[in-house]
């Protein structure tokens, strides 16, 4: 559904590409996780998919159709994105914030009708933050705003949710619930395309991975290929390596200690 | 926000408006205010109160309105605190154009004009300054350039006051320290219609700069065009302070102030907050330019120095919140 | 110092036994210039100065009515009058004075005006070698004792004398002809915007008091207080001073109806820009300005 196809960025005044000639695509009904080391490229991923940096070559699709075809509205009440940082700035309360995931569909002036209020319900819901309605969202713990901005993105309603580093601050249990829930989303049939450095959780739920090295696609595939010790090494410049967790039945990343220098 | 605190800031304002007409250096009881705004009783009761204070308050009100307004919008739009109106050089290039028609002895009518001029040259020569820069779609670069435009016309400024007569230069000073009394009725028609449009322009992108107030990507990841709105709102809040220097000359504080009590009242989206900006900026004007004409017979105080003495201690005690 | 060495003192005493053959329809002896200038420096003796440079509109009018102007080799550029001192070359503002183009007139004398402003400047010349003296004029008071040292200083006390005693014989006949006239409460207008009045600080005060008429800023002690227009509404002048472009602008401006001097139009021009400071003209001035206030009274 979103496809990038040979996308290369070029920041200003770097010699080495942030993105080199990285194709990808992340289809309906299916949990897409791109991987990689920091600086490999991940997030500009994502920022130039909300345009937030010109590309130097190739092009983004969403549905095959350009990205920038369609208007930057357009594409958001079909693709949600959630960014890696966003700060609250001002002290909304948490109804207000998810609500203004429905601007997409509202623009400037539109008022919201109901079915823009159950979407915002379903989603402080499905996300599990009812109980922060009311909450200004300055007061909230790290956990609690991560939550409620994936909540935001839920809102927005739309075929696709892009995710980068969704889950930095949640502990085990709310991180689980987070991948969870990304998993269903998956298969009600939305496109879910998650930028994680969580290898491990992403070997467990992700059905297509994407790895990148220095702006390149070094791995694709299914958990299974991408996961392998020799590739991931090289990549991630440290020893380690994949064994296969019997506990859950996937491929799990174990890291070794640095050889000592005698 | 609640609409008991809409209501009571409403209540303000108007109070504030009355009191600005009932009160003055002429002792006027109200029933001779009240006859005076009616067109009744001795001349000058007429004229005190309808050629000049009645003008006068709708002025400040209108001024405090658009300054209110615009330094809501600047501060959602760069998630800063501390953004306010005159932005992108237009204090500075208003200055510029007032001084040189003072020092020019031009006609008092010119020298409003000849502010709004400075202040549209100015926020004309930022945009093209940021975009020589190859940066017009970062929003830095603009306040940047902002800053670069602001600090070469207060060097124009002191050239120009260094070759000119005593008298131009108190002219000068007088004016850049803000004051409301020139007003004109002409003059409150013509501001009540660009302040009028000015606030329904940001109250417009009021969405928008909720948006913006997360974060650029964040805002671009829900549509927006980041670029073009940042640009919008920053125009738009330019353009509406200028069009209050023109009409009122320098009057700090109040767009910088105002909008940290519309929040601190509960205003929270920024529809609410440019709203009670407006009216909250109109009422601390009102409120201003009183004291200005009656603490120190039988000068006036100029409306900045009431402004900024109204500001500091709000500032200290912010300051003192967050430690 | 020229007076410290021998030549000096027997040049000084040789000329001033020439000026006291000259000055003989003068009964008293020519004294050295005043004890103090108004910067409270001591003024010495010292020859007739023949190169003078006057950095004040004031002093050049009276150098000029006591018959030195034409000794003058530097003025300030806002001295205009008379007409003949455009010839004088313009050596910039009399605050804070260009002291190099002051030294390069090479003149024998300066005279400055006496704000702390220009103290850094006298100090200068004076370290340069140049008499420098410092005075203020700016009431009527200080005319008639400014232009007798400045009569002392060039040597010519005798038109000194009779320029003071010229104004004040008019100044007394205009108080005299309007003593007993009634005096109306007078508002007189020197800027618009801030909108500054004469205030009791003025010479221009005294000029209306002399003229009979009650200023209603008197009771303000500086030249040229900012007031706020309610202020002058509450004190109800019966008449207003402007120049001829205030007047009009006063007459179009709804706003100034308030004032029941305008409504009664009794709004009368007297150009102030004609009127520097209080010189030789002054006298002159305040038979116009009664003729103004008080038709027909002299």
């Amino acid at each position: 559904m979103i496809a990038f196809h040979a996308v290369s960025v070029r920041y200003p005044r770097r010699g080495v590409p942030a993105l080199d000639a990285v194709s990808l695509a992340a289809p309906r009904g299916a949990l897409t996780a791109v991987v990689g080391p920091n600086g490999s490229g991940k997030s500009t991923l994502v920022r130039a998919l909300v345009g937030r940096v010109p590309l130097a070559s190739g092009r983004i699709t969403v549905d095959d159709r350009s990205v920038d075809d369609a208007g930057r509205r357009a594409l958001a009440t079909r693709v949600a994105v959630v960014v890696q940082r966003e700060e609250p700035a001002f002290p909304l309360r948490v109804h207000e914030y998810v609500a203004l995931g429905r601007y997409p569909h509202l623009g400037l002036f539109r008022a919201p009708s109901r079915a823009d209020r159950d979407a915002v319900m379903g989603a402080l819901m499905r996300t599990g933050v009812v109980h922060l309605v009311d909450r200004s969202i300055t007061e909230l713990s790290r956990g609690e705003w991560q939550r409620v901005r994936l909540a935001r993105a839920v809102a927005q309603g739309g075929d696709a949710i892009v995710l980068d580093e969704p889950t930095t601050f949640l502990d085990v249990g709310h991180e689980m619930g987070v991948f969870e829930l990304m998993s269903r989303l998956a298969k009600e049939g939305r496109a879910v395309l998650l930028v994680s450095h969580q290898l491990n959780l992403v070997a467990r739920f992700a059905d297509h991975i994407v790895l990148l090295h220095r702006g390149e696609v070094a791995a694709s595939g299914s958990p299974a290929d991408v996961m392998q010790g020799a590739v991931l090494e090289r990549v991630y410049e440290w020893p380690l390596v994949v064994t296969r967790d019997p506990a859950v039945g996937a491929p799990a990343l174990v890291p070794l200690r640095a050889p000592s220098r005698d | 926000m609640r609409l008991s605190r809409w209501a009571l800031i409403v209540v303000v304002l108007l109070v504030a408006a009355v009191v600005g007409v009932a009160y003055g250096t002429l002792r006027l009881t109200p029933l001779e205010v009240l006859h005076g705004a009616l067109g009744m009783g001795s001349a000058t009761q007429v004229v005190v109160v309808r050629q000049l204070r009645l003008p006068r308050v709708l002025l400040a009100a209108l001024v405090g309105a658009g300054l209110g307004a615009s330094g809501a919008a600047l501060q959602g739009a760069t998630r800063n605190g501390l953004a306010e109106p005159y932005l992108l050089g237009v204090s500075g290039g208003a200055a510029v154009g007032a001084v040189i028609a003072v020092a020019l002895h031009a006609p008092a009518a010119v020298v409003p004009l000849a502010g709004l001029v400075g202040a549209l040259a100015a926020v004309a020569l930022s945009l093209v300054v940021a975009r020589a820069s190859g940066g017009q779609g970062d929003a830095r670069v603009v306040l940047m350039a902002g800053v670069v435009v602001g600090a070469f016309a207060n060097a124009a400024i002191m050239v120009a006051l260094a070759g000119v007569d005593a008298n131009a230069v108190r002219g000068a000073l007088w004016w850049m320290m803000g004051s409301a009394a020139d007003a004109t009725w002409g003059q409150v028609r013509a501001l009540a219609v660009y302040v009028a449009i000015g606030v329904g322009a940001l109250l417009a992108l009021a969405r928008a700069i909720d948006l913006l107030a997360l974060g650029e990507d964040a805002a671009a990841g829900m549509g927006v065009d980041v670029a073009r709105v940042t640009l919008a709102v920053y125009v738009a809040g330019a353009l509406l302070a200028a069009g209050t220097v023109a009409a009122a000359g320098l009057v700090g504080f109040v767009g910088l102030l105002v909008p940290h009590l519309a929040r601190m009242a509960g205003a929270r989206t920024h529809r609410s907050i440019i709203g009670a900006a407006a009216l909250g900026g109109a009422a601390l004007t009102v409120l201003a330019d009183l004291v200005a004409r009656v603490a120190h017979p039988p000068a006036e105080l100029p409306l900045g120095a009431v402004t900024a003495i109204l500001g500091v201690p709000f500032f200290l005690s912010r300051l003192r919140r967050l430690t | 110092m020229f007076f410290a060495s021998h030549t000096g003192r027997v040049a000084i005493a040789l000329s001033w036994s020439a000026l006291a053959l000259l000055g003989a329809c003068r009964t008293d002896a020519p004294r050295a210039a005043g004890a103090h200038d108004d910067f409270g420096d001591a003024i010495a003796s010292a020859p007739t100065p023949h190169r003078i440079v006057s950095l004040n509109p004031t002093t050049t009018e009276l150098l000029y009515a006591i018959g030195a102007g034409d000794r003058l080799v530097g003025r300030t550029t806002w001295d205009l009058y008379p007409p003949q001192v455009r010839d004088v070359p313009d050596l910039g503002p009399g605050l804070r004075p260009n002291v190099e183009a002051v030294i390069a007139t090479r003149p024998d004398l300066v005279i400055l005006y006496a704000s702390d402003d220009n103290r850094d400047a006298a100090r200068r010349l004076r370290a340069a070698g140049i008499r420098t003296v410092a005075y203020r004029v700016d009431r009527i008071v200080d005319f008639a004792r400014v232009t007798q040292a400045l009569g002392a200083l060039t040597g010519d006390t005798v038109a000194a004398r009779v320029t003071v005693d010229t104004v004040q014989r008019t100044l007394a006949r205009v108080r005299a002809a309007t003593a007993t006239l009634q005096h109306p409460a007078a508002f007189w207008i020197l800027w618009e915007n801030p909108l500054l009045a004469v205030g009791g600080g003025s010479f221009l005060n005294e000029l209306l008091t002399a003229a009979g008429a009650r200023n209603v800023y008197d009771s303000l002690p500086g030249p040229s207080p900012a007031v706020s227009f309610e202020d002058l509404v509450r004190r109800d002048p019966d008449v207003v001073l402007a120049s001829p472009e205030s007047r009009r602008h006063m007459l179009a401006d709804p706003r100034w109806q308030a004032l029941r001097a305008v409504r009664d139009g009794r709004v009368l021009v007297f150009d102030t820009t004609i009127v520097n400071g209080p010189s030789a003209r002054v006298g002159a001035s305040a038979v116009s300005l009664a003729r103004l206030l008080h038709p027909g009274s002299i």
